[in-house]
């Protein structure tokens, strides 16, 4: 079927007239050793702790613009407030949760059932139930997650799906509700990406099989360039951003 | 391969300006995605946008020189992450590598999310008389999948429907009541897609970044239905022209600020999603086998070509079709094939050949428009000129089809235009056998032999009786250049 990949490299040194092995100059971000990019990594880290309060301003302005109704929240009391009426608004019966360390400072099950709904785990106990799972979450009314990072820049919200943490609960109920806390803020692309690049490294090349960068709800401008929200994703996306963890 | 129809250019182009519901949606997608772009670019200021352009270049000129060494780098990453990685030298190979992933997983629904070298490909037909059932899922792609039409622009496939032909459409295709309400649409879209979602067994989709550090695939979209294709089914397939690698994550940063604004004027799209082989064990979801497959058919071509090789560094942004004016009148399908506009009128001779392609290179006013307007800074007018030397000259064994009477009127203008003395008795001569014929100085459609070519689709002005340098003698060179003596 394919052809053996020298072969493909072959084809692609004769068209460029190169002989095999890498650039002559070595491509300086690559070049960069362990310690340099752990190095970058710890100022990223600092510095994003140093500017915590503009961050959250700049989150907090950016992420509206960029299609999210942003609650800003002194601690977890408020943020509960906030789920609680936003389930009983949008009369949630059911709530599609992650497993994250968030819920443990705000836990968001008791402020569902508050509003009369129940809030529910998504997450598979055995593969068996894995068709059950999907059939609920296609059903829930909200999803809820954490955000392993928060872009200032962009106004997005990044999660790492893994265990505790499907793929589909940010993307599958109508409504996603994601909660950002202090320490998940970065300012820039740039930023997040010199993080991700050292755990790369750290974990001896892996850093998961998948990065969702989430910025306003689900749209689409495919018929006469007008703005619809909610084709395939969420049509409603809020962010809880708490001012103190 | 998706059928190449680029031979029928030049009547293509006469039946689309006639057309006014096309005239219509192009005029609404040119102004609405070149003004959000300007605006963009306007936010950050044109001197840092300059600053991300040639870093952006700078990139690509490096990864593409040496491609051959990030593609090993790709690949191994890939494979670490436990995927696999294919590599398709044509269309063919690469049709019959995601039918065999298809056999070998027992599959019998495909979603897609959008990807145009699946229709370079023609992959959906190959699939599709395997008995299996495809799903295009961008709301665009899954328009002209029902009318059974390509696309015809590279971000906004459906671009040349309104809403009419779409709500006449879906009543025809889906049974449902006709609304024109695009919310309505949409939605429907979305009830019809959900359980297609829910019950693929494989998701195909494309790639705007391959990450040869991470043995990552980026896609960027805005529905969720690139979310969905690679997160719900058993298997996912990535497939990606060859020219789509970029060394570092860290690279990734001035791209996703580039590519959304260049594309349609958004500062970031809604989704980002960034694919690094299958799910893990302990994941909860994702799919258990992940392929990637690299496709020449044609690259190598423009890459051995120092003059067209920076066409690979494209994006796929669609910047140059919002402004070029040929384009925004004639609309992508009358360039015969799947990369329409100024780009298209290079990278499309560069894989089909040039020989059913060399109309193409003549499809642009050498305006400049797409080369400012380009995210890397790509010298489009400058290979379209190439194009239309190399098809009348010739260049290797390709020979060029300029005729002799082409190239004696060429030698004969360029006399002309180097000696002024000849370029005066040409007006002259030329005044004294149009003038009866013109009316207010400018000769409309007429059916004079060879004349007729040109007043066909334009006005041809009558040469004035006087020439701008007599003019100069003989009343402007004493009085200053601010003159405003008639």
């Amino acid at each position: 079927m394919g052809i053996p990949s020298a072969q493909f490299r072959e084809t692609i040194r004769a068209a460029l007239g190169r002989q095999s092995g890498p650039p002559a100059e070595p491509y300086d971000v690559l070049a960069e050793e362990f310690p340099a990019l752990e190095a970058r990594a710890e100022a990223v880290r600092e510095r994003a702790a140093r500017e915590t309060p503009e961050l959250l301003d700049r989150m907090a302005e950016t992420a509206a613009l960029r299609g999210w109704n942003v609650q800003r929240c002194d601690g977890a009391e408020e943020a509960l407030d906030y789920v609680t009426s936003l389930a009983r608004s949008l009369g949630a019966t059911s709530v599609a949760r992650s497993e994250q360390e968030v819920f443990e400072t705000v836990p968001v099950d008791a402020a569902v059932a508050g509003a009369g709904g129940l809030c529910w785990p998504a997450v598979y106990d055995g593969p068996s139930s894995r068709t059950e799972v999907r059939q609920r979450l296609a059903e829930s009314d909200m999803g809820i997650t954490g955000a392993d990072y928060a872009i200032a820049e962009t106004g997005s919200v990044v999660v790492l799906p893994r265990r505790g943490l499907s793929r589909l609960v940010s993307v599958v109920p109508p409504v996603h509700l994601a909660i950002v806390r202090p320490s998940d803020l970065l300012g820039t692309l740039d930023d997040l990406f010199a993080l991700r690049r050292l755990e790369h490294v750290r974990n001896g090349g892996d850093m998961g099989s998948y990065l969702n960068f989430i910025t306003g709800p689900s749209r689409t401008a495919d018929i006469e360039q007008t703005i619809v929200v909610g084709v395939h994703g969420p049509r409603e996306v809020h962010m809880v951003l708490l001012d103190k963890e | 391969m998706a059928e190449v129809v680029t031979r029928d250019f030049v009547s293509a182009t006469q039946a689309a300006v006639k057309d006014t519901q096309l005239r219509q949606a192009l005029r609404r997608a040119g102004t609405g995605f070149d003004g959000t772009r300007r605006e963009a670019i306007h936010e950050v200021t044109p001197e840092v946008w300059e600053e991300w352009r040639e870093q952006a270049r700078r990139i690509k000129e490096h990864t593409i020189g040496h491609l051959d060494y990030y593609l090993e780098m790709l690949e191994r990453n890939v494979t670490a992450a436990g995927g696999r990685v294919h590599f398709a030298a044509d269309a063919g190979q690469a049709n019959a590598i995601v039918a065999q992933i298809a056999r070998d997983n027992g599959v019998r629904t495909v979603t897609k999310s959008k990807s145009m070298v699946s229709e370079e490909l023609g992959l959906n037909h190959v699939l599709e008389a395997q008995g299996i059932d495809v799903f295009e899922t961008d709301l665009g792609e899954y328009i002209i999948q029902l009318a059974n039409e390509t696309p015809s622009h590279l971000v906004a496939p459906a671009l040349h429907k309104t809403r009419r032909q779409v709500a006449q459409l879906f009543a025809d295709q889906l049974g449902v009541p006709y609304s024109e309400d695009i919310e309505e649409m949409a939605r429907i879209a979305r009830v019809v897609l959900r359980q297609k979602f829910l019950d693929a067994d494989m998701g195909i989709s494309g790639a705007n970044f391959l990450v040869a550090e991470t043995g990552s695939l980026v896609i960027i979209t805005n529905e969720g239905n690139g979310r969905l294709c690679t997160s719900a089914p058993r298997v996912h397939v990535g497939l990606a022209g060859m020219e789509k690698v970029i060394p570092s994550l860290q690279d990734l940063a001035v791209f996703l600020r580039l590519l959304p604004r260049s594309a349609t004027g958004q500062r970031i799209t809604s989704y980002m999603s960034m694919v690094t082989g299958p799910r893990r064990p302990d994941d909860e979801d994702g799919p258990e086998e992940f392929h990637l497959v690299i496709v020449d058919n044609g690259r190598s071509r423009l890459l051995a070509d120092p003059a067209l090789r920076e066409s690979l560094y494209c994006i796929r942004c669609g910047a140059c079709l919002n402004v070029c004016p040929v384009y925004q009148r004639v609309g992508g399908h009358a360039y015969g094939w799947v990369y329409p506009g100024p780009i298209g009128s290079i990278v499309t001779p560069g894989l089909v050949g040039l020989g059913q392609a060399k109309d193409l290179p003549n499809a642009s006013t050498l305006c400049g428009a797409c080369r400012d307007a380009c995210p890397v800074q790509i010298n489009i007018p400058r290979m379209l000129l190439h194009l239309r030397h190399v098809a009348a000259e010739g260049q290797g064994s390709y020979q060029g089809t300029g005729s002799d009477t082409e190239s004696l009127f060429a030698r004969g203008f360029a006399a002309v235009m180097s000696s002024p003395r000849l370029l005066n008795l040409g007006r002259k001569m030329g005044r004294w056998l149009l003038a009866p014929l013109a009316n207010r100085g400018v000769l409309g459609q007429t059916r004079l032999p060879v004349v007729s070519r040109w007043t066909r689709a334009r006005d041809l002005p009558i040469p004035p009786p006087r020439s701008f340098a007599e003019i100069w003698r003989d009343e402007l060179s004493n009085s200053g250049s601010d003159s405003k003596r008639a």
